[in-house]
Formats: structure tokens, sequence, C-alpha cells
């Protein structure tokens, strides 16, 4: 059985925010909803650098849901709404979710988003807030996102574009997308090419030798909660170039 | 092409196994099973930003749900291309600020009232007016303008052709933007060069002078980091810490503007250190050209008494915009003529020492050769200590820089390739064209050019058309009218003595502009001095105003009549960037929303009613020739006729023509895109056929490799007109124009910023401390995506202004106070952020916001239309011309009173 994952390269990183635009388009999530968030790590804004002048440093972090193999948010769900699917997915199953949110409270990562309002509601209240007169889109019929719902295949709906109020949802690792053989959303949206998708059980992937070959850590990773996304830090700047002639001008 | 859901799936596995680039498989256009609903139709992201990302929308019920990038470009690692911001187009296409129907103004300028109108009235009513106005004043005080048509040659080549067709003034958007680097024409003679961004990952030493390129140029930036992986290393020079520095192997922190400084240290450590290539300039550049001591000039063979005879023999067998000069000839101990039309080189010219010659009136003057001059200014002017002292941020550190200067000298003058990129917002200054002439001369010293991964760039605007487009873009080969917005803003300056006494060929309607009609664009807030465009309106100089678009911007609310166009999902149109050099089409994949038109029809449309209105006989009898085949446009007159005719006719009929105008287009074009047909745009991007190997973007290999002189032909200008900027044939560094000579800058030199410009008016110097930096942010291009949900949320709603914390304190501004940055012309609002890494006389405030989230304010109220004398001495639109300085301007900021909070 495969096991999936995601490897994200620090050093491609360009912090762009592209993945987390793409997420959101993708998903559907109306605005105050983010699945997928890229910070300045120690900054209080975005692209801001960190350190004391002019020893300045700016590293880029991505946090998608970890998919961890020991998810505390799976233990605590009482109603088992989330679940680890065979392919390490962990998913959240909408019919089944009764909003208690102890997932949100047990997940290290903040990953999880409680649907407070419905969707339509949030959209107009993101339309409102950014100023505009009309609260909606100008094609009233419109909203973005895969089109179509998804189900697993014991039927769980695990993907719709009209979200209930009420529920937690979190990244999926674009399983409407998976399912189908195509990668999620981030990684092929990727612009800077730092994200690797695949079986973490097959060995000649190309995710299995990233990890295999190369200096990976994982985020929190004392907790115990193995996730399943994988980082490579950013790149060590000495020795680039300098050359020594020996002689003064 | 279909394929099975089992096939896929397959096609997945393989591809995700496989290397790299290959796991961006190629989306089929449309899938089975499951998605059977859902298609996918390939078009081109086509903002200003001219990354010209491919795009999958993805089609559900008649409505893009989503959108994939495409990533079918056959250079595999430029896959995919794309970023938050095309991601995001959708909140634009169906957002709240989209238009419906075409609307006309009903309240005051600016005011924002309009009634919704037919087609038919908004048509006949502009046309009308433009032809009143067109008999009163002339048909050249009618304005238009465009913005990028590398990203739509055909819609927007419509309104040039509808342009050329009435004698109209065209404003160049090249340089109205600023985006013209000046330094290009002076040195190189062209408008413009650049790598395409896959060579950057060829460069063994990437120097980035003031580019943001991890924020501005998304899809291209993984090169930078490839090109660090691969071994290569890359320094930032730049005033403020930046993403891009954060990636680079060095930050070099430097005084705002004072690049060309720097990089004549650099250039002092190559020639004391004896790096450059000898042979290299010799063949290429001026540098062996002698000049005459006595005036400055470069010494004519025809003046030279033993080549006189020679010269005037010469003469006859050269273009006329080349003129001949003298060198040494080392072998004959002897002054030779090195042939202006072709770089093969049989003698060996000195490049040092001093020459006495004998004119033909028996006059003896001395002489030396460009790189002696050049030598001795630079050993007596940028020494790395002087340089150090211009460009040190503090002055203990003064001693660090001098270090660093030879350090980094020793660097660029042996790592190979060397690859400078010359950021827009770093040469939009006053003096952005010295900066420019400085740099160039270190990847020319050092031979860094016609070969991969090697030379300098610079990316903004890429207006650069790929190939000649006359045939759809003047009507019948008409020549079109130009008018320079910097002086069309600027009044006072075209009283000045200093004007006339540069300005010979400038030209200027006689009745100054009543009309503008624009697209692609939004000037009344982006524009130089937005606030002098919002006069002309309100005080009524300016009679009508025309806008395109298809969301509701700040320009089309200052408009009398606005014309709703459609997004690059809506229609057919050809593009062809530079950043990757692939021609490709933006492919409708949805039908236009609501009344919104392909702007090809609605052009057709004014020039028809035109036309008819003028009762010109001549253009009316050829009026069915607007579009390319003129059976359409008779097709679609007869539906009027008949009472058949719907929008929806309409439409079908615009999308045919567009694809009959890039057919046109891709037909006449010549050998960059001989035999690339609409059928294989259709299929995926198509690279232009460059003379070079693999058809790669190098600049000048023609120049490097086969000798021909410079320069390379820029389109649409034809060579003579840009020959002439190099008359010598070669790379030029010393410049002998008078006003070069007036100015004393016949070398590259540093200038101080506002010295020429802010500091002249008596109390600025002391009053507003800081430069006002207008830099690209990554959630807009441009002005689009001011108005994006999405991207508003990523800024908290909330425009800033970014300053160093020390320099905030001083002016007691705390982290998120709401300022107002000011000077003597303007303000504008934002929320301050405190940021380390910011130079301290730096404030920072994203370009791109409409008014409307600035209280009123913009940016562009602060900024002015500086005039450099040495851009007037020739005319060609868009590559000699005054072009916009943003950045050379000074403001103060303090702590905003008496405004709401947000």
């Amino acid at each position: 059985m495969r096991k999936l994952g995601m490897v994200i390269d620090l050093s491609r990183c360009i912090g762009c925010r592209s993945c987390a635009v793409v997420c959101k388009i993708h998903n559907s999530l109306p605005p105050g909803t983010w699945w997928q968030r890229v910070e300045t790590v120690g900054a209080k804004e975005h692209m801001i650098p960190t350190g004391e002048y002019p020893d300045l440093s700016e590293v880029f972090l991505p946090i998608p849901c970890q998919h961890c193999e020991n998810a505390p948010c799976v233990k605590v769900c009482p109603v088992g709404a989330t679940w680890q699917r065979e392919d390490g997915l962990v998913l959240v199953d909408y019919e089944r979710c009764i909003g208690c949110r102890y997932c949100m409270t047990a997940c290290p990562y903040g990953i999880r988003q409680f649907n407070w309002q419905s969707s339509d509601d949030s959209f107009k209240e993101g339309f409102k807030n950014a100023g505009f007169e009309e609260n909606w889109f100008k094609d009233k019929e419109y909203r973005y996102g895969y089109p179509l719902d998804h189900r697993t295949k014991d039927g769980r709906l695990v993907f719709t574009l009209k979200r209930p109020r009420g529920i937690v949802e979190k990244c999926t690792f674009c399983v409407q997308y998976v399912d189908q053989g195509l990668l999620p959303a981030c990684v092929r949206g990727c612009p800077g090419n730092a994200r690797t998708f695949g079986d973490l059980n097959d060995p000649n992937s190309e995710i299995s030798k990233i990890i295999r070959g190369r200096d990976v850590f994982k985020l929190l990773s004392d907790l115990g909660t193995e996730p399943k996304v994988f980082y490579i830090p950013p790149s060590r700047k000495e020795g680039k170039g300098g050359i020594s002639y020996g002689k003064k001008l | 092409m279909g394929v099975t859901r089992r096939d896929f799936l397959k096609y997945c596995a393989i591809g995700t196994a496989a290397v790299a680039g290959s796991r961006y498989f190629q989306l089929a256009h449309s899938m089975q099973g499951d998605n059977a609903a859902i298609s996918y139709i390939r078009s081109t992201c086509s903002p200003n930003c001219t990354g010209a990302c491919g795009f999958n929308a993805m089609v559900y019920k008649g409505r893009i749900a989503s959108l994939v990038q495409a990533a079918d470009y056959p250079d595999k690692e430029y896959n995919p291309r794309g970023c938050l911001r095309g991601q995001s187009m959708l909140n634009l296409i169906y957002g709240p600020d989209r238009l419906k129907q075409p609307l006309i103004r009903v309240g005051k300028r600016g005011e924002g009232k309009f009634k919704a109108v037919s087609w038919d009235e908004a048509l006949d009513y502009t046309a009308e007016k433009l032809v009143e106005i067109m008999k009163k004043y002339g048909p050249e005080s009618v304005a238009s303008t465009i913005q990028v048509p590398g990203t739509g040659y055909v819609n927007k080549g419509a309104l040039m052709r509808l342009s050329s067709m009435y004698d109209w003034s065209v404003i160049h958007a090249y340089t109205m933007n600023g985006d013209l680097p000046a330094f290009w024409p002076m040195t190189f003679g062209v408008q413009t060069e650049e790598l395409e961004s896959l060579e950057w990952a060829n460069s063994k030493y990437t120097a980035v002078f003031g580019s943001n390129i991890m924020v501005t140029r998304v899809p291209d930036a993984k090169f930078l980091n490839i090109s660090r992986e691969r071994g290569g290393k890359f320094i930032m020079v730049d005033p403020n810490y930046t993403p891009t520095a954060a990636k680079a192997d060095e930050w070099v922190q430097i005084n705002s503007s004072t690049d060309a400084a720097f990089a004549l240290g650099i250039v002092y450590v190559i020639l004391n250190e004896k790096l450059y290539d000898e042979e290299f300039i010799k063949t290429y550049t001026d540098m062996p050209l002698l000049v005459r001591l006595d005036n400055n000039k470069r010494l004519l063979a025809r003046e030279v008494r033993s080549l006189a005879g020679a010269a005037a023999a010469m003469k006859g067998r050269i273009p006329e915009y080349r003129e001949l000069y003298v060198a040494y000839n080392k072998k004959t101990k002897g002054f030779v003529i090195p042939n202006p039309e072709n770089l093969k080189r049989d003698f060996d010219p000195a490049i040092e020492g001093e020459f006495d010659v004998e004119l033909v009136n028996g006059k003896r003057v001395k002489v030396k050769p460009v790189f002696q001059l050049m030598s001795e200014f630079i050993n007596k002017e940028y020494t790395p200590e002087k340089v150090a002292r211009i460009i040190a941020p503090e002055e203990a550190r003064v001693r660090e820089y001098t270090d660093k200067i030879i350090k980094l000298g020793r660097e660029m003058g042996t790592i190979k390739p060397l690859h400078i990129v010359y950021g827009a917002s770093n040469y939009q200054w006053f003096h952005g064209d010295l900066k420019g002439r400085a740099l160039s001369l270190i990847v020319t010293l050092t031979g860094n050019l016609g070969k991969p991964g090697a030379g300098i760039s610079t990316y903004a605007g890429q207006y650069r058309v790929r190939w000649p487009l006359g045939a759809w873009w003047a009507y019948k080969s008409k020549a079109y009218k130009w008018l320079n917005y910097l002086l069309w803003m600027n009044d006072e300056y075209r009283n000045t003595e200093e004007f006339n006494k540069y300005n010979k060929e400038i030209p200027h309607p006689k009745n100054g502009v009543k009309a503008f009609v624009f697209g692609w664009g939004n000037p009344f807030d982006q524009h130089n001095m937005s606030n002098r465009m919002r006069e002309k309106a309100t005080k009524g100089e300016l009679e009508l105003i025309v806008s395109t678009d298809f969301q509701m911007s700040t320009s089309c609310l200052w408009s009398d009549v606005v014309l709703p166009g459609v997004a690059w999902y809506e229609k057919y149109d050809l593009t062809a960037t530079v950043s990757h050099p692939y021609v490709q089409l933006q492919q409708p994949a949805i039908e236009p929303l609501f009344q919104c038109m392909p702007e090809i029809w609605i052009f057709k449309e004014l020039a028809k009613r035109i036309a008819i209105k003028t009762e010109n006989e001549e253009i009316l009898n050829s009026i069915a020739d607007f579009y390319v085949n003129p059976e359409l446009f008779k097709k679609e007159e007869e539906a009027r006729k008949n009472g058949s005719w719907t929008l929806k006719l309409a439409r079908e009929i615009a999308q045919q023509a567009s694809l009959d105008a890039a057919a046109l287009m891709l037909k006449t074009g010549g050998p960059q895109v001989q035999d690339i047909t609409v059928d294989m745009l259709k299929q995926g991007p198509v690279r232009l056929n460059l003379p070079t190997p693999n058809k790669r973007q190098i600049m000048f290999y023609e120049q490097i490799m086969e000798l021909q002189p410079f320069p390379p032909v820029s389109y649409p200008a034809p060579l003579p007109k840009t020959a002439r900027f190099v008359k010598s044939g070669r790379v030029e560094f010393h410049k002998d124009e008078d006003v070069f000579i007036d100015t004393g800058e016949t070398l590259p030199m540093h200038k101080d910023p506002f010295v020429d410009t802010e500091n002249k008016t008596p109390g600025v110097k002391e009053k507003y401390k800081f430069a006002l930096i207008t830099r690209n942010a990554l959630y807009r291009v441009h002005s689009t995506h001011s108005n994006n949900i999405t991207m508003l949320e990523l800024q908290d709603l909330k425009p800033k202004v970014w300053l160093n914390p020390r320099a905030a304190a001083e002016r007691n501004i705390k982290e998120g106070d709401l300022v107002e940055a000011y000077n003597n012309r303007g303000k504008v609002y934002g929320y301050a952020v405190l940021d380390p890494g910011l130079h301290y006389r730096v404030a920072i405030f994203e370009e791109g916001w409409w008014s409307r989230y600035l209280k009123g304010t913009s940016y562009n109220t602060l900024t002015y239309p500086w005039i450099k004398a040495a851009h007037l001495i020739y005319f060609v639109p868009g590559m000699w011309e005054p072009t916009t300085a943003w950045n050379e301007t000074a403001c103060e900021v303090k702590k905003a009173e008496g405004v709401k909070h947000a």
C-alpha cells in the first residue's frame, strides 16, 4: 500500500504564497479561511527580515496539514469523522463531523479551521470588509473551486464546494485530485519547484530518494506525531565565489 | 484529445516516478469519466507583468471553476509558470468590479456616476465626440495608449490600427511607465536586451542591482536558486534587504542610487588587476577609438589629413547612419579606420597612450583612445576608498566597504559567465542611464556578452516587440503620430531653454491633447502625476476620456465613456514577451461575461462609426478592411441590415477576426516566426526562431559570434533609426553628442540622486529626508489585483509604508500607525511597517493601490515628470525619448492626523 507524503525545499521556497492561494481557489476557501499558510519565521509581518542589522535573514515556511502518521486529531475525534486513510491522507468526513473542535485543540500545527458560518456568509463578510459595495461576485451564481463533490471509495464526503456551517476543515492533500492520479494543487502550482509529492513506501519514488539523500527535518518532531511533510533546510551561504589573490592592489 | 481515466492514472504514475521535470504532465484538453462535465482550455495569463504564464482554465457549466498552470513548455525547466496573482484571477473576472455593460458618465468627472447604455449608444456617442475634436483641433489632438502589447498583439494592436487610421497621436507606454532603460540605446543602440530566465541557471555569477526578482518575477525566480544549486554565486546590491537579498549569497547594502559609483569601483579593480578581456574590447567596443582632447569628441576619419581620402572612398560604401572613426594600429604604427559595418579586425589597435594627429586644416591635435581616457577618469575618481565613501550606509563601515569592493571586483572580473540584472526600481531615477552605462562596462570589459548565462538584463515592461507587426497594427501601412507622455504632463518644461536647445525631433500636437483613448492601463492612478491627469480632466482641458477595461478601475471612474472589454480567458489573442521567448495564444474558455466584448470589435466599431460621421469616402470605401478578412466585416453588417444581428454573432465574428489577425502577424513576421501557425499555437507554446544555439534568448549573439555590427534591429523601428545611436557600429562608452559634453557625461560616471532634480527647489533637501521608493508588490501586478479579495486578505486589507525602525522612532512612529508620506507636491496614506532591513533614508510604498484604498490620496501625486536633456536628442518612440523616473522622489513621513484609522 502506498503512503503519500510531501517534501518542501526551503532553499527553493521564495515565500510567494502561490501555494496558499492555489489551495484557496481550488478548494473554494472563503475569505478568512486558509488551509495552507506561508509565513516568515520569527517575523511579525511576512517578508520582513529577522536578526540584528546588518546580519539579517528571512526564512519562509509553508505549512500545509502535516498528515501525521500518528495524528493527534484522529485520536481525539469522538465520532470518527477525522481518520487516516490507508494511503496516509488524514481526512475529515464533512457528513460525520459534529463540530466539537477537539481536533483543533489537539493539532500542534494550528492547521484546522472551524466554519463559524456558512461559506456564503464568509464570502459576504469578506467582500464587505474589503470595502466592496456589493457583497458578492458580479455573477451571482459564481463561486470558485473544484466544482464536483468528492467521496472516498467507501462513500465518505471529503470535498464539496458548499461546505456546511459548524464543521472543521483542513488541507486534504487535495484528495479530489490525488484520487484521480493528479498531484495536490500546491505541488502542481509551486512556481519555485519547491515541492515533491509521492509514495513514501516506494523506495524508487522521487520523494523517497530525496528523503534518503538529503538532510530533511520535520516540524515539532519531538512530539512524536510523525508528520508526512518533510522539509529541506535552507542552504548555507559560506564559501561561494571567494577568490584569494594573495596580493594587495 | 481524450484519455480514459485508467490511461490517465497510468500516465501519472509514470510521471511521478520519472525525473523532476516530467511530473508536470500535460493535462488533456478534456477528461472523461467522473469529470466529463469539466473541460480545460489553455490560455495565457497576460497582465502587465508580462510573465505570460500558460494556464488551463477548468471550465464547468460555462464558468471557470479554477485555474491550473498549463506546465506545457517544451523546455521542461520552465514548468510550471504562474503565481498567486494569476491563480486568483477569477476574483477579478467574476468579481464585484466586473463591468457589465457600456457606461456614459452623468455626474462630474471622477465622481463615478454613470448610466448604463447600449453598445450602439456608447459607440455612437464616442465616435461623434471624437469626430468633433478631430475636426476642431486636428486628429493629432486625440491621444491613445495601450499597455504592454507583447501580451496581446491582436486586441491591443486593434487600438493601434485605429490610431494609425485616423492620425491620432500614440503615447508609447514604455516611456510613460519609465520602463525604458536609456543606457541601452546609448551604449548598445537597442531598445532593450535580456537573457531569458532559463539562462540564469547557466550563470556562474549573478549580480542583481535593485531588482526584487523573488517577488516581481515569481515564475522565473527559481532559476536564480538553481544557479546557486549548481555552484553559482548570486549577490544582491540594494539599499534594502528584500526576499531576493535573503536568497542571495551576499547582500551589499548601498546608499540609494549610488550603483554607478559601486560599478565603477568594480571597474577600477578590473582595470588595475588587468582582469579585462583586451581582445574582446578591441573588437567589439569603442575602447580603441581616438578622442580629441581639444573638444572631447571622437576623432573623425574625414578630419584627419592622412585618412581623409580613404574616408571619402569608404563613405560611399557605408550606410548614412554610420560614421568613420579612427584608431591607432600598433602593427603598422599608423592610424586606421575601423569598418563600422564589420567587426572583423585585421589591425591591432592601441587602447592606451596619447597620439598627435594632423587634421585636414593643418591643425595638430592630441588624441587618446577611449580606454585610456576612461582609465584615467576611473583611477582618479573611483578608487575603492572613494567609492566606499559614496556607497556605504554608515561612515564607520567605509573600511569594510573598501575591502568588499576589491573582493567583489576580483570575483566579477574572473568568474564567468557573469550576468548582471539591473532592476527597474533602480533605473527609474533621473540618472538611471548613467548607472546602466556603468554596469554595462563591467560585463563588456570582461567579455560577458553574446554567450549563454552572460550579459546584462533589464526586465521591466518587456515592451520589446519580437517581430514586425505592421501588417496588423498599421492600417494600410500608415505611419503613426506620436506623443511623449512626460512632455504632455510637464508643460512648463516644453517652454524651457534646455528643451528648445536639445529637442530636434519630438512631435507634439499643436493644439494639445483634447481626447484620451486608452485601454489595459489605469493612468488616473498609476501614472506619474496622476493628479495632473485628474486636473486636466476636471478643468476640461481634456474634452473626452474613453477607456476600455474589463473592470471598473479608477481610470474608468474618471472616463466619460467606459467600453467593457474582456479578460484573457474570454478571447483570442497572440502573446510574445521576453522573460521566456515563447509565442502563445490566449483562448476563450468562456463566453465574454454580460455584455462585454473583445476589444478588436470595440475598435472596429469605433473605426466604422467615425468613418461614417466624418464622411471620409476613402476610409469608408475600405472600412471593411479593418478586419483582416473584409468578408467577416460585411457579414456582420449584413446581419445588422437584415435584423439577424446578435451580440453572440458579433462575438463569434470577432473571435474569428482575432485569429485572422494573429495568422497575418505570424505570416508577415519574418524569420523569427517563420513556419509558426495559429494551429500550432492552439496546441501549446512555440519557441521563437532565435538565431542562437537551441534558440535561446542570448544577447548580441550575432554581433559577438558573427561579428555583425551593433546594433541588432529593435522592432518595430527600422535599423537606420536606432543604428545612429551607435554610429561606430560598436558598443559605445564614450558618447560625444553635445548634450553629453555639456553635462559632463561623456563617460559612465556617478551623479548623486536629487542634486539635479528635487534639491534644485530651495528647502527641499532639508525638509524631505527620505527617498520614496514605490516598489512592486507581491500582491499586485501594478494596479491589477488591487481589488482582488484574496490578495487584499493577504495584506490585512491595508496599504503600508515601510520604514527603518530608527527613522521611525525619530518621528515617533510605531508599528501599525497610520502615517502620511508627503512632499511639496502630494501625499499618500499607509500603515507603518518597521523593517530593520530598510535603509535609514528610504521610505517604501508599494505601487498599484487604487486610490479608493488610500482615502482618496495617490502615491503618484508625490512623483514628478523629470526630464533629462540627454533623452531629448533623438526621438524614436519607446527607444529614445524622455522616460519616467518614479523613484527620483524625496518625501517625509509623519503620523497621519485627522484621518480615520481603519
